[in-house]
Order: structure tokens, then C-alpha cells, then sequence
């Protein structure tokens, strides 16, 4: 029960208001001018103060110095029935004060006198996302968000490069975002539609083009009309269908499958992969027109070991994520920053999202501190080490054991590249594989 | 219009804000005794002084039209 005091020199608005305050529980005193409610504040304490802007004898705002005196400060909620002093009674609002304009329903006095704290209004995320998707302020970040903004005035197709998990995706959405396009944002993934589909997927498809097909359907060039279609994996789309899509990226048109009509299209393009530019010469998955096309603005995403300085606010940010979804409290400490910062994450952002998710799940939801597992280990890091490669004290096995993955790393897995570089047979690489017990016979 | 037209004008929105602004206020004890959150005999006596409001609101405005216009305001 708060103990509220009305300063209003209407009796009628008063005595309603009272009837009001009382009905929700409350205790209130009445005051029609300013000499009155600074005898009662002489004589009692109050919680809340109902106070008109314009009084007989002088303004409510005059009363506030004094109510900023009292030892229990009340919460004050200015009233006033002139819609055009809002803009100055707005102004002289603070934490502790806030208004009503008359007239003023059962629900206002309800809340404003409400004991429940307000929500504190979201507090501004210390982390900041450049163009609404991306973190990090590291220097390599810097320079991406620099070539993100430079392509995004243009209409130019971009092509992002690397390696899994760096965030292409977020990239693409994040030049979607800074174009400021008016057409919506589509992402199809390349890789994920069987030679059969993927026409009908990028172009669409006319009702009875194919079996099965029971009705039209728009592609995804027709459908990000005006707005940016993010192809992934572009290198995996079958090679014998890239004429199709240089079709459409030089003429700005798309015949659905089974029709005959060309549509006109207008997007931009940004295109994935996580194989390396010259890769990508080398082994013909795309072809060198395709990528002239795509690639009219290539733009490389730093690995997260290349910007150590990110995983921090990464991890922070994830955390953030994992207790607003999850209701928790949990807290990173500086040395288990340090622990995660030290670490290479080969399955970059998205591994460290995924390590931060299982770690938050596996420690008690109750306390603040996030447990972490004695090891990082993933499927991508099983044989990576944080420890610097060349210490005194290591077997030669250990050493070759770690060239051999840090080599086939570089090369995405490549045995043949990985041999080669390594200066043995591909058969001896393989011997070695087996021997760490990682191959299967069948990789053999 | 002039200032001191526009000043006048003010005042009388300001006086015909008031009955508006008791009458919302007594439509909420109606509100309340229709819930019966008060007692019932409240409601009459609130739906009383919205009507005795309505008509100070509109004595308001037609004082307010002969003022500006010398016309009745009907």
C-alpha cells in the first residue's frame, strides 16, 4: 500500500481520483493548491505524489525542489489537462518522474501508482552489430565492414570466400542490410538441391514442367526482386547448370522451367564459398565466367583465428544470448576469455556459438559461472593444439602428427595438395592417417 | 487570427477541456459500479455529473462562439 498525496484544484477530478486510488489499495491525501500539499508534506510522508502543472497559486514544478529536500524522496507523476505543455512536462521528467495527460482513465493512475518496477528499459547493447548483423572490432573486421559499406552503394554482385563457419551468410545479410534495398532478402543454398531441383529452385518452374510439378512457382532470382539472393555454396552447383545462371546473370532474365516467357529480374548476387580463389581455378567447380560475373566485388572473411581479438565479445555476445533464451544468469571470467582466446576455432563463429551453447547447457543454471570443459574439443579441433607447436621437451612423431593436420587444414582437406606440400607420397600420408587412426578404410 | 484571439481562443479549449476531462473521469466510476467494484448508487450519481459536465461543455463552446463570432453556437 503506497501512501499518495493529490494536488489538484478541481474537487470534482479529486474526489474521483480518490475513489480510484483507494479502490486499488492505496492511502491518499488531497491538496487543492500548492500551500496545501507543502502543509501536508510538513506533516506526513508519502510514496507518490499526484501533482497538477497548473495550480492556483503557481506551478507544481515549484514543488519540487522541495520533494527533492524530503528524506524519502516520493515518486512524483506531474498531471495536466493541456495537451500543449506535454513537450515541457516531458522535459522535466527524470527517473523519478514521470506524467498524465487529462483525460485520465482508471488504467493510467493504475499504472503509474503500480508497485511493480517498471522494466528498466533495455539496457543498449554494450556489443555493437555493424549493419545490424556482424561483431567485432578488430582491424580485420574494420576493413571488411569498410568494403561492405563501399559495395553496398553500388549494385555490384559480391562473392564472400571463407572458410566454414566464418559467417558468410552474416555477411550476405549484413550487405542486404547496408544497401538499404527495397526488395526483400533471399538465401538459397546451392549445394543442398539435387541437380534435378536446383533449375526449378534458381528459376522456377511453369504448373506440369516436370512430374510433380502441380503448380507454378517463382525461383528465388524472381522472388528477391528489388533485394539481394544469397547463393551458398555456389562452387557445388552442378557444373552443367552454371550456363543457366550466366544466362541469367548477363541478361537480367529467367525462364521458368517448362515456360516460355522471360521474366526481367534485378538483384544483386552474393555468392559463397569456402574454397579458396585459386582453388577454385584450379579444380573447375565454377566456371570462369560464372565467376566473373559473381566475383565482380570478392570479398575474403577473416578466419577467427586471424582476429583473436573478436572472440571475446563473441563469446560474450553468445552468453548474452544463451541467458535471454534461456533465462540464465551466466557470466564469462577474464581467465576463461583467455582460455577461449587462446584457442584457434577451425570451425570459426559457429563453432564457438555451438561450444558457448553446450557449456552453458552443461553448467547449472542457478549460478553465474559457466563450467568449461577441460578441453575444447570439436570435430573440427580434435587434433588442433593451443600449445605452441615447436616447444623443447615434444617427440618428432608429435611434431609430424601436427604438420601433417596443420597442413591439410590449410588445404581444406586435400590429401593430394597436402602430400605434396608435406614433400611425401600421398601413400605415405595416407599411412600416417591411418595410423593416427583417423582414416576409415574406405578413405583409403 | 491575432494573438490575443488565439490567447482567448486557448482559454476557452481550456475551459471546455475541464467538464470533458471530469466527464472521462466519471465514466470510470460508472465503469467501477457497473463491475461492482463500488457501490451502484455511485453510477447514477456519476452518470448525474457527466450530464450536468455535458452541459457546461457546451455552455462553454456557445459562450465561446458568441465571443469570436457574436452567432450562437447551435
Amino acid at each position: 500500500m503506497l501512501t499518495v498525496l493529490l494536488v489538484d484544484d478541481d474537487p470534482e477530478f479529486s474526489e474521483v481520483a480518490c475513489t480510484i486510488i483507494e479502490f486499488l489499495g492505496h492511502e491518499v491525501l488531497t491538496a487543492c493548491n500548492l500551500a496545501e500539499a507543502r502543509e501536508w508534506l510538513t506533516k506526513e510522508t508519502f510514496d507518490h505524489v499526484l501533482l497538477d502543472f497548473m495550480l492556483p497559486d503557481g506551478s507544481g514544478a515549484h514543488l519540487f525542489e522541495e520533494l527533492n529536500e524530503l528524506p524519502k524522496q516520493p515518486r512524483i507523476t506531474l498531471i495536466t489537462g493541456h495537451p500543449s505543455v506535454k513537450s515541457i512536462i516531458k522535459g522535466l521528467c527524470g527517473p523519478n518522474i514521470d506524467y498524465l495527460v487529462k483525460p485520465i482513465q482508471r488504467e493510467d493512475i493504475e499504472a503509474v501508482l503500480s508497485t511493480k518496477k517498471k522494466p528498466s528499459p533495455t539496457p543498449e547493447p554494450k556489443i555493437k552489430k555493424h549493419f545490424g548483423h556482424l561483431i567485432g572490432e578488430s582491424a580485420s573486421m574494420a576493413e571488411l565492414y569498410k568494403l561492405i559499406s563501399r559495395v553496398s552503394r553500388t549494385k555490384a554482385n559480391v562473392m564472400l570466400l571463407g572458410e566454414s563457419g566464418a559467417g558468410k551468410e552474416v555477411v550476405a545479410a549484413a550487405i542486404h542490410a547496408a544497401s538499404q534495398s527495397d526488395g526483400p532478402y533471399i538465401a538459397t543454398n546451392c549445394g543442398a538441391f539435387s541437380k534435378e531441383l536446383i533449375g526449378s529452385e534458381l528459376f522456377g518452374h511453369e504448373k506440369g514442367a516436370f512430374t510433380g510439378a502441380v503448380g507454378k512457382k517463382e525461383g528465388v532470382f524472381e522472388q528477391a526482386e528489388g533485394g539481394t539472393l544469397f547463393l551458398d555454396e555456389i562452387t557445388e552447383m552442378p557444373i552443367d547448370m552454371q550456363p543457366n545462371l550466366l544466362r541469367v546473370l548477363e541478361n537480367k532474365v529467367v525462364i521458368r522451367l517448362g515456360g516460355t516467357k522471360t521474366i526481367p529480374v534485378n538483384c544483386r548476387v552474393v555468392s559463397a564459398t569456402n574454397r579458396k580463389m585459386e582453388e577454385i581455378a584450379e579444380s573447375k567447380v565454377l566456371r570462369e565466367d560464372i565467376y566473373f560475373r559473381l566475383a565482380v566485388f570478392p570479398i575474403t572473411i577473416p578466419p577467427l583465428r586471424e582476429r583473436r581479438e573478436d572472440i571475446a565479445l563473441l563469446a560474450t555476445y553468445f552468453v548474452d544470448e544463451f541467458n535471454k533464451d534461456n533465462g540464465t544468469h551466466f557470466k564469462w571470467e577474464e581467465s576463461q576469455l583467455d582460455t577461449l582466446t587462446a584457442y584457434d576455432w577451425p570451425g570459426n563463429v559457429r563453432e564457438l556459438r555451438h561450444f558457448v551453447h553446450r557449456a552453458g547447457i552443461m553448467s547449472d543454471p542457478e549460478s553465474s559461472e559457466i563450467e568449461l570443459p577441460k578441453t575444447i574439443e570439436s570435430p573440427f579441433a580434435k587434433k588442433q593444439s593451443t600449445t605452441s607447436s615447436l616447444a623443447a621437451g615434444r617427440t618428432i612423431e608429435d611434431v609430424e602428427k601436427e604438420l601433417i593436420y596443420a597442413t591439410l587444414e590449410k588445404v581444406n582437406g586435400n590429401k593430394t595438395l597436402a602430400a605434396e606440400m608435406l614433400g611425401i607420397s600421398t601413400k605415405t600420408l595416407y599411412n600416417r592417417l591411418h595410423a593416427y587412426g583417423d582414416l576409415s578404410k574406405d578413405d583409403s | 487570427m491575432n494573438e490575443d484571439e488565439l490567447a482567448d481562443i486557448a482559454k476557452w479549449v481550456h475551459d471546455a477541456r475541464k467538464p470533458l476531462n471530469r466527464i472521462s473521469m466519471q465514466a470510470e466510476m460508472v465503469k467501477m459500479a457497473l463491475n461492482g467494484e463500488i457501490p451502484i448508487e455511485k453510477a447514477t450519481l456519476a452518470l448525474d455529473k457527466i450530464i450536468h459536465s455535458t452541459k457546461d461543455c457546451s455552455q462553454t463552446l456557445t459562450h465561446m462562439m458568441e465571443a469570436i463570432g457574436g452567432s450562437s453556437a447551435e
